[in-house]
């Protein structure tokens, strides 16, 4: 089976400068050098603390931003060398929905608006029968379709992102990127949303980047799971291994720190010390090694590579060279 | 045994354009010496509204006590004066707040913010307080202390922040120290690390906490106790192990269906509807609207705060189902 969309050895790096008409004086590495696959209706999670770029290759991942080296390949397409017009007709197989429902919808649409924007641009409705398609796309997310002529301040945050995943649902689209999709969200709505996206996926098959900080969320989602560390991947695994025999030191430790709402359940904790690091700076060798209990000396030398440990299951990590 | 803190029927109100809301309606909870007890609820249920008025620091107007007494040891907050609560404040008990990155003051080093506290309420020289802020430092493990207290908060990572924040709140040493979501900001390899700091302190110095949360996680590893809140409401109390056993209440059962779970994948049971409009609440039980166990009178008047004693010494709950007891099986 050949995968619906691969990233690969992506790599983004923004520049800083002190003025700004200046020469940069240096980069962020904010992701540097990830590969990955999703198969068509398959879920990636990708999980990973702030500032460890996750966003950034989300982004990339749909051409929202351009990779500085790497490719991206969309169900044999390479997006990166596509031209603007090119990338254009392509667009509505690959949606994305983002993080806040409060800033990404735009306050002065009417919902109808929101919805019927990209439809109307991609041809998929005419003018005549929008109002159809826009009152069907609503109540495939569970809102009424006499919502249509309201603005986004009239919703709660839950319906915010509901209007947020029917306008990412309008074109069709084979693959969505989420970012984060429920983190604003509380408890109760965000189980409902979850809810409805795994619905949504296996209605309509679709391929899912789950992004998010959450791992109770990344697990019970996903099929396959990617763990992100200053930039890199350190470990991809589907769910039930990476749950079972997280193998890199850093997964391990997430595992262990997430909070587990069963008393008693509280398991011996590995408790990483420091900070993550900054990507402008990143740490020579192995990026984790300034925080990992299991260093070794060639850690700081040595960046390590990607081992295949078991099927599916690839670690970065010197402990299995 | 005496409790600590004892909110009795706390009643607040705000004065807003578009009418008067009721965040806090009728709150009852003890904190009793060394115990942590977990304030949990959603988002706009009054939890942080209550926090900050047992140290009085919600603007009045538009806040207004309606009713009700906050008793602090044996001295009632609400007659105290504004000078004696100053001296309670950062003393007796501490605060530590949710947003480490916007509570500090970013033109005063953070020597200089902690030993405000310390020279307020201790008679003490200026060198012997600086002695005391590199030792409080050194305490939330703040490494290398000479450096950090003369550095500004922008200098500081969000976990360094946080610590810094609990090493203002414990200077003086405080018999409560008031928690208010002190994780939330924070990633879960750091959330670890400060909840393993404040168990720590906890055990040293014996000092009671009050934690304000909605991540039922931290609750079941940290609290003794949970009071959960439903719009201004404690609609349940229990001892920690009991509640996540068997929630008494339908919305406790609701949020932990709701949770997701890395282990099983099975499809989540969430909570239908949405919290009502705090202006404009319904009659009856605020919870009706999403309750699945609703009763034709849950809409008539609104439930009493019930003792359930024969499940589990100290549970409470406030629901009808649990008034014809006899009938209801946990």
């Amino acid at each position: 089976m050949t995968a619906l969309i691969k990233a690969v050895g992506l790599k983004k790096t923004f520049p800083i400068s002190e003025g700004t008409l200046s020469k940069p004086t240096d980069f962020v590495h904010a992701v540097d050098g990830v590969s990955f696959e999703i198969n068509r209706s398959e879920t990636l999670g990708l999980v990973g603390e702030s500032g460890c770029g996750k966003t950034t290759l989300g982004r990339m991942v749909i051409c929202l931003l351009d990779p500085t080296e790497g490719k991206v390949i969309f169900d044999g397409i390479d997006l990166v060398s596509l031209s603007e017009k090119q990338l254009r007709k392509i667009r509505n197989r690959f949606q994305i929905i983002f993080q806040d429902p409060y800033s990404s919808l735009n306050p002065r649409f009417t919902v109808e608006r929101l919805i019927g924007e990209a439809m109307l641009i991609h041809k998929k409705a005419s003018k005549e029968d929008l109002s159809d398609r826009v009152a069907f796309q609503l109540e495939r997310v569970g809102l009424s379709a006499d919502y249509m002529k309201r603005y986004p301040h009239e919703f709660s945050g839950g319906q915010r992102q509901r209007i947020g995943i029917a306008r990412a649902l309008a074109l069709e689209p084979e693959f969505i990127v989420c970012d984060e999709p429920v983190s604003a969200l509380d408890v109760s709505i965000q189980a409902q949303i979850i809810n409805l996206l795994q619905d949504l996926q296996s209605e309509l098959n679709i391929s899912l980047l789950f992004i998010s900080h959450d791992l109770n969320i990344v697990g019970h989602l996903s099929q396959n799971i990617a763990v992100m560390y200053l930039g890199r991947i350190v470990e991809t695994a589907p769910a039930k291994k990476l749950r079972e025999n997280p193998a890199h030191p850093y997964t391990q430790a997430l595992l262990s720190a997430n909070p587990v709402p069963k008393p008693g359940g509280k398991s011996k904790r590995k408790v990483l010390v420091g900070d993550v690091p900054s990507p402008l700076n990143p740490p020579k060798g192995c990026r984790f090694h300034t925080r990992c209990p299991d260093v070794m000396d060639h850690c700081l030398r040595q960046s390590p590579s990607s081992v295949k440990i078991s099927e599916n299951h690839w670690v970065e990590c010197h402990l299995y060279d | 045994m005496k409790p600590l803190l004892n909110i009795s029927n706390l009643n607040i109100s705000f004065q807003s354009e578009a009418g008067t809301v009721h965040p806090v309606r009728g709150v009852d909870l003890k904190v009793n010496e060394g115990e942590t007890v977990a304030l949990v609820g959603e988002s706009g249920c009054g939890k942080s509204v209550t926090a900050l008025s047992v140290l009085q620091l919600l603007p009045t107007p538009p806040a207004r006590f309606d009713s009700g007494s906050i008793q602090f040891l044996d001295k009632d907050l609400f007659k105290l004066s504004e000078p004696e609560m100053q001296r309670m404040r950062g003393n007796d008990i501490g605060m530590v707040f949710q947003e480490p990155m916007t509570s500090l003051n970013p033109i005063l080093t953070i020597g200089d913010q902690i030993a405000e506290t310390i020279l307020l309420h201790n008679n003490i020289s200026q060198k012997q307080t600086k002695e005391k802020v590199l030792d409080i430092l050194d305490k939330v493990a703040i490494p290398s202390p000479e450096k950090r207290i003369d550095q500004y908060p922008h200098e500081l990572s969000g976990g360094m922040k946080q610590r810094v924040m609990i090493a203002m709140a414990i200077s003086c040493n405080p018999k409560l120290l008031i928690a208010d979501e002190p994780t939330t900001a924070l990633d879960v390899t750091i959330q670890a690390q400060i909840l393993e700091l404040l168990e720590n302190l906890q055990k040293e110095t014996g000092m009671a906490i009050l934690l304000i949360t909605h991540n039922l996680g931290i609750v079941a590893e940290h609290a003794n106790k949970v009071a959960v809140m439903y719009a201004g409401k404690i609609v349940e109390e229990s001892a920690t192990e009991y509640l996540f056993e068997a929630p008494a209440h339908p919305y406790t059962r609701g949020l932990l269906n709701s949770l997701p779970n890395f282990s099983s994948g099975n499809r989540l049971n969430p909570i239908p509807g949405t919290v009502p409009d705090p202006t404009n609440l319904p009659n009856g039980c605020a919870f009706q609207s999403r309750c699945s166990d609703a009763l034709p009178h849950c809409g008539e008047r609104e439930p009493s705060f019930l003792k359930l004693d024969q499940f589990e010494e100290g549970r409470r709950a406030a629901c009808f189902i649990y008034e014809s007891v006899e009938s209801v099986k946990l």
